[in-house]
């Protein structure tokens, strides 16, 4: 019945052959034509049917490719006598897929299935269907029909598999697992297994019942051989055995996969593990663990006796001295490791001081000190001894440092590792100003002197130091925390950007630079910098932090834009796609990866960030539309009002999210995109770890995702509030629903007040307290946004409600003045006291253009929604003589409403112009001149001295063609150029915001006046 | 000092340090996830202490009859892990696979042929170049195929290298 030879759906393949052609060299129109003309011979075919649905929905024709399809089932599950292949199944699958009906497309599997229940190849479609859908008790179900048709291993899998992501992905409990071991059992009894996959998820359903030594006698036994290599074996033996509790026959194991491969630091650390029977290392995971695991190696000791600790840390010793001696080649860091490692755990368990530790990191640096990841390799071990010891730690290497190699490469990486372990341990921040000055001047001459070293090389591979500017420029960015001397700030900039022409690569160097830039204002610059670091795919879930918090309150809104649909469209993409992958992998037998993929796509789906960013989407979208009221109504109504948005408010608490950015890579004032060193005072701090405060960002992201959320719904019901106001009381009473946004709105201002820590009552007392100058602003704390969108929420509910007379009451103008005076005194606070741009890295821009385009933004949006409503309509009733006066009213509150914005606005405007209209070469002065005080010994400027020695005669025979070109390219007066009028596009941007608003105000103004 | 194990998918989310990397292409998530999918033997990464990532190699085994084969689709090494001869204990490792496991003839890769640096570490494992391929990379860019031979090609047929170059749509694998 399925698709005989030389047929395909019933028809012969001849004639279908051309439309596939077609579709795959894209010329849909063509293929619809010739599957037209099929359809005239064979109008009831299902399979032309599904491939005129196919080319209908690729020519983006979804409705027509959805009836075409719908109609082409019902012709499936009408006619009996019609064939039901799986080429047509399937071809009517893509169709339904695409158009987002996964259901459909089961139920037509479902339907040939249970007509034909004895067709494996329909049944595997089916399993498909279910895997798409996630359905994983289906799924199994259908694997076992298929298992007991076909009695084959595989399908026994696909059931095993669908009952383990039951346990671990859906609600199914953990006596499932009984299920599945039992039918693994049978099968292997009558049967045996074939593949090392199927071993491989076998022990893994074991594990999770902590059957440990049914597991090892399984491995231990005739199916062990199936794993191929050895190593492998040995790793699963060892974790089997430990976590059985046998730790003495473990450890033997561990030091069988050491002594075949003794550079396996996880396997020494195993074996360390085992022989102080400690569990720590063998906890297991949960999915929204960190991405990131802490470096700090876990250990416990406390349970260990004296003797016992003695022994086997001797028996340790031993090992380690045996697996140096006999380990080929010196390059192998494992055995050294080792070492330090056996050092720390003495130290920790109190049988060594630390000098020994120390000495044994010593010996490390004289090996390996030259090596670009000896300060990685040995972070964990710096963070355990005292901060005295790690400053004499740092002396004694200074002293070697008059030693250093003979080959200039590797004294050049001691050097550098020294910098870098100086960085490591905080010390940087215990120098003076001078000495810092002195360090970074002695950092930038030891790039310039070993520039000649990367004469050769070839542009595409890193060259040799240069780390230095990476660190260079931190020194400085701590100076001008310290001093507040911009110049500082500036000549950072340069030193990265000298480092980028000189190799146009580096990667460091643009993220760092990134973020200075928009620490400095010029976010368009920033982002060419982000841009130039190609973060495509799922590099967008990883990096994209180092660039979207800050877009986030800028007035880029295209770039923005473009930020959030790629990274939201490379999510759900793969959201779309993973099923698919995941039912590659079952086909191929690789078991394991189909569970891998299922918790993968859902730590994805759990993205702190994705969220973000699903909720920040509309916002900017009602942030672009908000001059307008019928398009911000147009977007408000494709948000569903903003209901599905409430629902993520109120789900949030409840969600387990995920965190996948990788922080390595942030500077090291900017730990975490929540953090911002520069942005407060120095503070003597010694020590800036790049700690992992998931928990904390946690309660953070929940808390924005909680409040952003309910935005759109606050927008929507504000504009229905304040467009309802003019009906009279009748309407009112009868058919319009305001009684019910009046009602919901005030719940949501309930919510929102509860998350700023008050109930609406004491929340209306603080803004009332704070806009008759009774409370100063220092009581909205950081939240100033949420409270002054609280304020203009409150307003707009205010007009239809009674309850607040005292506030404002019907139509009167309190609450209007209310949100006026916020608006008002402190928007116009910020601008009069804002120093100019160029002399004030990261001043209140950001806070100045969150708030003229979210709560002034949002307050436009309520006084066009009353205005409309006050324009004499046709529709509209006459209205009695006391509407009139409370009309009266209310038009006056508007018109001083609008009177208030439009004066904040220009303000604004004038503030953004004045700034743009600044003589550019005053600003490019103003960063370069205190750089090129020459001759001076201290203050900025001496690093960018260095550089422009180099510059100004540049011995081509030392450096080659390439370098000495490079640095007749280096123009610092251009990055300056760059830098003012990457400030200036913010500045336009922000001007040109200010300046649509103003002029949809003066438009509201001339209607209000007719009124 | 490297443990080296299968590559994992919770890996695609720290590899970030690695594949910021001009050189280093970071594909879309089928591309991973389907050969994680078919070839997770050919797909493995290389952990440091604290668990960083210091590089991966990715590729697969296909071929009919003598051209039966490993492929190295990808070898990448993070900057601070270089110079320690990693990429050779990775290749070493799908080389071995290769030959133990799947009995291949011999494992191929691609490489720019301006990408000096990367011919002459290949050459220094065993790779010579087989063929050139014309304008391999987006059209532009000529590709040389470079081959290793195995244990099973005993004469070592299947290195003998070509005498002319070849157009992309004469290559058997994509």
């Amino acid at each position: 019945m399925a698709s005989k030879f030389g047929l395909a759906g019933g028809i012969p393949e001849r004639r279908v052959r051309p439309i596939w052609d077609a579709i795959d060299s894209r010329q849909f129109k063509t293929a619809l034509k010739i599957t037209t003309t099929l359809l005239s011979k064979h109008p009831h075919s299902p399979y032309a049917l599904a491939l005129k649905a196919l080319i209908l929905e690729r020519m983006g024709k979804s409705d027509e490719a959805l009836s075409v399809c719908l109609n082409a089932k019902e012709l499936l599950c009408r006619d009996e006598s019609l064939l039901m292949d799986d080429l047509t199944l399937s071809t009517l699958q893509i169709v339904f897929q695409r158009l987002d009906h996964l259901d459909l497309a089961t139920s037509c599997y479902e339907h040939a299935c249970g007509k034909f229940p004895n067709n494996l190849e329909l049944m595997m479609g089916l399993f498909n269907c279910y895997v798409r859908e996630y359905s994983f008790v289906k799924q199994q179900q259908t694997a076992i029909k298929m298992y007991k048709l076909v009695g084959e291993e595989r399908f026994l899998l696909w059931a095993v598999c669908s009952i383990q992501l039951q346990v671990l992905c859906g609600n199914g409990g953990e006596k499932l697992l009984l299920l599945a071991e039992g039918l693994l059992k049978k099968h292997v009894a009558s049967h045996s297994l074939h593949e090392p996959e199927a071993l491989i998820v076998y022990f893994s359903i074991l594990e999770q019942q902590e059957k440990y030594s049914d597991a090892l006698e399984i491995l231990t036994g005739k199916l062990g051989s199936l794993l191929m290599i050895e190593v492998d074996k040995l790793r699963i033996q060892g974790k089997l055995l430990a976590r059985a509790g046998d730790y003495a026959t473990a450890a033997n194991v561990y030091q069988k996969i050491l002594e075949l491969c003794a550079d396996d630091w996880e396997a020494f650390l195993h074996y360390l593990g085992c022989l102080f029977e400690d569990d720590s290392c063998w906890s297991n995971e949960t999915i929204n663990a960190p991405i990131h695991p802490p470096k700090f190696v876990e250990c416990k000791l406390t349970h260990l006796t004296d003797e016992v600790f003695d022994s086997r840390i001797s028996n340790a010793s031993a090992f380690v001295q045996k697996l140096r001696a006999e380990a080929s080649n010196d390059s192998l860091r494992n055995p050294y490791l080792a070492h330090l490692e056996i050092e720390r755990r003495k130290f920790l368990f109190g049988k060594n001081n630390d000098d020994d530790l120390i000495e044994a990191l010593l010996q490390y640096y004289s090996r390996f000190g030259h090596l670009a990841c000896f300060t990685s390799d040995v972070e964990a071990f710096l963070q355990v001894v005292s901060p005295e010891k790690k400053m004499e730690f740092l002396d004694k290497l200074m002293k070697n440092s008059n030693s250093l190699s003979a080959v200039p490469t590797k004294a050049l990486g001691q050097s550098i590792t020294l910098l870098k372990t100086q960085e490591l341990i905080g010390n940087m921040f215990r120098l003076s100003v001078g000495e810092l000055e002195g360090s970074a001047v002695q950092m930038a001459e030891l790039y310039r002197k070993n520039l000649p070293l990367s004469k050769e090389l070839d542009p595409q591979e890193s060259m040799h130091g240069e780390e230095l500017l990476s660190i260079v420029c931190n020194v400085l960015v701590q100076l001008f925390w310290r001093t507040r001397n911009l110049g500082y700030f500036v000549e950072a900039i340069m030193v990265l950007e000298f480092g980028l022409t000189i190799r146009r690569y580096v990667w460091q160097y643009k993220i760092l630079l990134l973020h200075l830039y928009s620490h400095f204002g010029a976010l368009s610059l920033a982002y060419e910098r982000y841009k130039s670091l190609d973060v495509k795919n799922i590099l967008m879930e990883t990096v994209s932090h180092h660039m979207l918090p800050q877009m986030l309150a800028s007035p880029l809104w295209a770039d923005l834009s473009n930020l959030i649909k790629d990274y939201l469209k490379f999510m759900d993409d793969h959201f779309r796609e993973s099923a698919d992958l995941t039912f590659l992998a079952y086909r191929h037998r690789n078991y394991s990866k189909v569970i891998e993929f299922v918790q993968f796509k859902e730590r994805l789906q759990h993205s702190n960030q994705y969220l973000v960013a699903r909720v920040e989407s509309p916002i900017l979208q009602l942030k672009q539309s908000a001059d307008n009221i019928e398009e911000e109504e147009s977007i408000l109504e494709s948000l569903k009002c903003g209901i599905d948005f409430v629902e993520l408010s109120n789900e949030i608490g409840s969600k387990s999210l995920t965190f996948n950015e990788d922080f390595q890579s942030r500077p090291w004032w900017t730990p975490t995109k929540e953090k911002n060193y520069l942005l407060g005072p120095f503070e003597g701090i010694s020590y800036y770890p790049k700690e992992n405060l998931t928990k904390e960002r946690e309660a953070n992201v929940r808390g924005i995702v909680e409040r952003k959320s309910l935005l759109p719904r606050m927008i929507y019901l504000s504009i229905q509030s304040a467009s309802v106001l003019q009906k009279d009381s009748s309407e009112i009473n009868g058919s319009l629903a305001d009684p019910k946004i009046s009602s919901e709105l005030k719940t949501l201002l309930e919510r929102y007040a509860k998350m700023l820590g008050f109930s609406l009552n004491d929340a209306v007392d603080v803004v009332v307290g704070v806009s008759h100058g009774l409370k100063s602003y220092e009581a909205f704390g950081s939240d100033i946004i949420d409270w002054l969108n609280f304020a203009v929420f409150f307003n707009a509910w205010n007009l239809n409600s009674h309850e607040f007379g005292q506030h404002g009451g019907e139509c009167t103008p309190g609450s209007w003045h209310l949100v006026n005076s916020l608006l008002e005194s402190y928007i116009l606070g910020k601008v009069r006291s804002m120093e100019p741009l160029i002399q004030s890295p990261q001043g209140d821009l950001p806070i100045l253009v969150q708030l003229v385009t979210e709560p002034l933004a949002w307050h436009g949006l309520v006084i066009q929604s009353c205005v409309r409503s006050c324009l004499p309509s046709g529709k509209k009733k006459k209205k009695s003589g006391s509407m009139d006066q409370s009309l009266s009213l209310l038009t006056h509150a508007i018109r001083d409403a609008i009177q208030s914005l439009c004066g904040i606005l220009e303000e604004v405007a004038k503030w953004s112009q004045d700034q743009i209209n600044s003589p550019e070469d005053n600003k490019i002065d103003i960063l370069v001149s205190p750089l090129r005080r020459n001759g001076q010994d201290e203050g900025p400027g001496q690093v960018f001295h260095i550089f422009e020695t180099l510059v100004s005669s540049p011995n081509e025979t030392e450096l080659g063609n390439r370098i000495s070109q490079a640095l007749r390219d280096w123009s610092p007066v251009d990055v300056a150029r760059k830098i003012v009028s990457g400030q200036c596009t913010v500045l336009s941007e922000f001007w040109r915001i200010c300046e649509s608003k103003i002029k949809s105000l003066k438009t509201l103004k001339q209607q209000i006046a007719q009124v | 000092m490297t443990t080296i194990r299968r590559f994992c998918c919770n890996d695609l989310l720290r590899f970030a340090s690695v594949n910021l990397d001009h050189l280093t292409e970071t594909f879309n998530m089928s591309f991973y996830m389907t050969y994680l999918a078919r070839w997770p033997d050919y797909f493995h990464v290389a952990e440091g202490p604290g668990n960083r990532i210091m590089g991966y190699i990715m590729g697969k085994v296909e071929g009919q009859g003598e051209s039966w084969h490993g492929h190295v689709t990808a070898v990448t090494v993070a900057p601070e892990y270089r110079r320690q001869q990693l990429a050779k204990k990775l290749m070493n490792l799908l080389e071995e696979i290769s030959d133990k496991i799947d009995k291949a003839y011999f494992v191929d890769l691609f490489v720019r042929a301006s990408n000096t640096p990367a011919i002459k570490m290949y050459e220094k494992l065993g790779y010579v170049i087989y063929r050139r391929v014309l304008r391999y990379y987006s059209g532009e860019e000529d590709g040389l195929d470079m081959r290793k031979a195995l244990s099973r090609d005993v004469e070592k047929k299947s290195i003998i290298p070509l005498k002319r170059p070849v157009t992309p749509d004469e290559l058997e694998y994509d």
